[in-house]
């Protein structure tokens, strides 16, 4: 793949990094073509596919770990108690 | 969003707007709070507080756009401008000392944790959620509005006005800090070759 075919590539013509591409993958930043792009791309690089599934799974747990809890129906109450007593309608 | 021109609502739109687009977005307003103060009770003061703003400011917001942005946004404000100031608690580190650290190649040669997937998977504990609340707040939050919330870099550079590649830095830096941290962990739970 030639350098001008990298859809990756930069509006001031800087090539960006494994990292950098990868991020983009990772938080669904990336087009179609650069998407396609880095298919190819991790097949022959072992870093990057490493990577990919690391972030990846990382990004995921931290989603299922770190989402918590419903907010208290105290905290709702109260919130909608103080909007009414300050517009009484 | 400072820019939109300040809109008319009527007492019944204004009401309609708080229920309809503001109040389904409390459980995750919570939780951000939660991760920036690291205490219940002090992320419901400040839930709270942003929903009262949210409401005092409501002329502010154009129905229909991203309301759990614009929610968001407040409620990080009031955390730096009020709550920080309140609890006197300083930011830990100078920022742009830090931010220059991180983005050093020296920073980038240390940070490459060879984690593997298999021993992320035994985590079953708080692990992954005390490496987050490890973290310095600003690599925190940037993780938090981006793997939980999956807000869009274009959307995290509005809530925390800083530029977009900032963003991608800041996340950059806060993801191998992270990784560090569960590194750190794998290797206590016992894999030598994590």
């Amino acid at each position: 793949m030639t350098p001008s075919s990298n859809p990756f590539i930069l509006a001031d013509g800087r090539k960006p990094n494994c990292m950098e591409m990868l991020q983009l993958i990772l938080d669904g930043e990336a087009s179609a073509k650069q998407q396609d792009y880095f298919k190819s791309h991790m097949d022959t690089c072992m870093p990057c596919f490493k990577s990919f599934h690391l972030d990846m799974s990382i990004k995921e747990l931290v989603k299922t770990r770190c989402c918590g809890d419903q907010a208290p129906q105290s905290l709702v109450d109260q919130i909608k108690m103080q909007i009414s007593q300050n517009n009484p309608s | 969003m400072e820019e939109t021109p300040k809109q008319h609502y009527s007492e019944k739109e204004k009401n309609e707007v708080f229920h309809g687009e503001f109040l389904p977005h409390i459980s995750s307003m919570y939780n951000f709070g939660y991760r920036l103060t690291l205490d219940r009770d002090d992320a419901k003061d400040l839930v709270q507080d942003t929903y009262l703003k949210a409401y005092r400011f409501i002329a502010s917001f154009q129905k229909g756009t991203n309301a759990k942005a614009w929610l968001f946004r407040i409620l990080k404000n009031s955390f730096i401008n009020d709550y920080r100031k309140k609890t006197k608690e300083p930011s830990k580190v100078d920022y742009q000392e830090v931010e220059t650290y991180y983005n050093s190649e020296e920073f980038d040669r240390q940070i490459t944790p060879d984690l593997r997937v298999e021993s992320l998977k035994d985590m079953i504990g708080d692990e992954i959620s005390n490496a987050l609340n490890s973290l310095d707040v600003d690599f925190r939050t940037v993780i938090i509005l981006c793997d939980l919330e999956g807000f869009k870099y274009e959307e995290m550079a509005k809530i925390l006005d800083i530029p977009i590649g900032t963003v991608r830095s800041r996340l950059h830096r806060a993801r191998n800090l992270l990784k560090e941290k569960l590194t750190h962990y794998a290797k206590s739970m016992g894999y030598k070759n994590v």
